[in-house]
């Protein structure tokens, strides 16, 4: 199966791309840089792992960039894994709009965007295709700082579930993969002490397993999870 | 070109049942007289994308078959 992965060099997007490649599966991995551990994985899967450099913040460009030159129709997309994003951790009363418009791009309008020409390569080809958004918990319980952020993650959770029912029609599933606190670098700038406050929080007192939410994506991206679309599917310690 | 499209609109009816129409009649609606449904159209929108690299849909809707010919032939 051939399976586009965004954010795939780094956190959870490289694990998804590490549990797609074990399992024999080929990735189109974009980001906006490489990392020395997607190199290694270059190197131990030279024919099934594929990188594209791109900045997801510019929504306008998309289908050309992506569509075009990288998952062109005759790729044959089985799925589509929206993991990139951006945060913008700040109180509400200090919002501003540039950053709020630039995190848009990357984590809604693009990715509704890539949805849009992903559900496209699947009817050229008739594919019962899934697509895996993933989410925050943060959506679910609310942190001082995430408003925007959240309400950037929610707007997928909705976006998915309504993709969900048109398109379940033709086979096409949509699920979101919605993470609690990970030790990934999107979260580094947390200190020791928000992040234990954060854990205190979760049923399993610790954060939550990257390699977890690789799984979980795997698996409902897999025919295993035929009968599951429209779904939230929480992995996050149980976060209470 | 005309014949491409006829063809791709043939093999969407063949998909759903529906006889092969002989001819490209140009004010067809193509949800009216060709009987496509919205999800028809998008698969219509696809295969003319990629035969043509050209998005009939990319500015409107488009609701008959001399408005796609229009656009294929701008």
């Amino acid at each position: 199966m051939n399976y586009l992965v965004t954010g795939c060099s780094r956190g959870v997007g490289l694990e998804i791309c590490k549990v797609l490649l074990e399992q024999g599966h080929c990735v189109y991995g974009v980001a906006r840089s490489h990392s020395d551990s997607f190199s290694q994985l270059e190197k131990e899967y030279p024919d099934c792992l594929f990188f594209k450099n791109v900045d997801l913040s510019d929504s306008d460009n998309v289908r050309s960039i992506l569509f075009k030159d990288f998952v062109s129709n005759k790729v044959i997309l089985h799925g589509f894994v929206n993991n990139a994003a951006i945060a913008y951790d700040d109180i509400v009363t200090n919002l501003q709009l540039s950053k709020l418009q630039e995190m848009y791009a990357v984590n809604v309008f693009t990715p509704m965007l890539v949805t849009k020409y992903a559900i496209r390569n699947m009817l050229l080809h008739h594919t019962k295709g899934c697509i895996i958004h993933i989410s925050s918990i943060s959506v679910h319980t609310g942190y001082k700082g995430l408003a925007m952020y959240a309400s950037s993650k929610g707007a997928l959770e909705a976006f998915s579930k309504n993709t969900a029912r048109e398109w379940g029609a033709l086979g096409i599933r949509s699920n979101v993969v919605v993470p609690g606190f990970m030790e990934t670098t999107m979260s580094s700038t947390l200190t020791q002490e928000q992040k234990a406050r954060i854990y205190k929080r979760t049923s399993l007192k610790q954060a939550t397993d990257i390699h977890s939410v690789a799984e979980m994506v795997a698996f409902l991206l897999s025919d295993k999870a035929l009968s599951i679309t429209g779904q939230n599917i929480n992995v996050d310690s149980g976060t209470i | 070109m005309k014949e491409k499209v006829l063809s791709i609109i043939n093999q969407i009816r063949a998909a759903k049942g529906l006889e092969a129409i002989p001819t490209l009649n140009l004010s067809d609606s193509l949800r009216d007289d060709l009987g496509f449904t919205s999800f028809d159209l998008a698969e219509l929108t696809v295969r003319i994308e990629d035969e043509f690299d050209i998005d009939i849909f990319e500015d409107g809707l488009v609701n008959t078959v001399g408005e796609i010919c229009a656009k294929l032939s701008k």
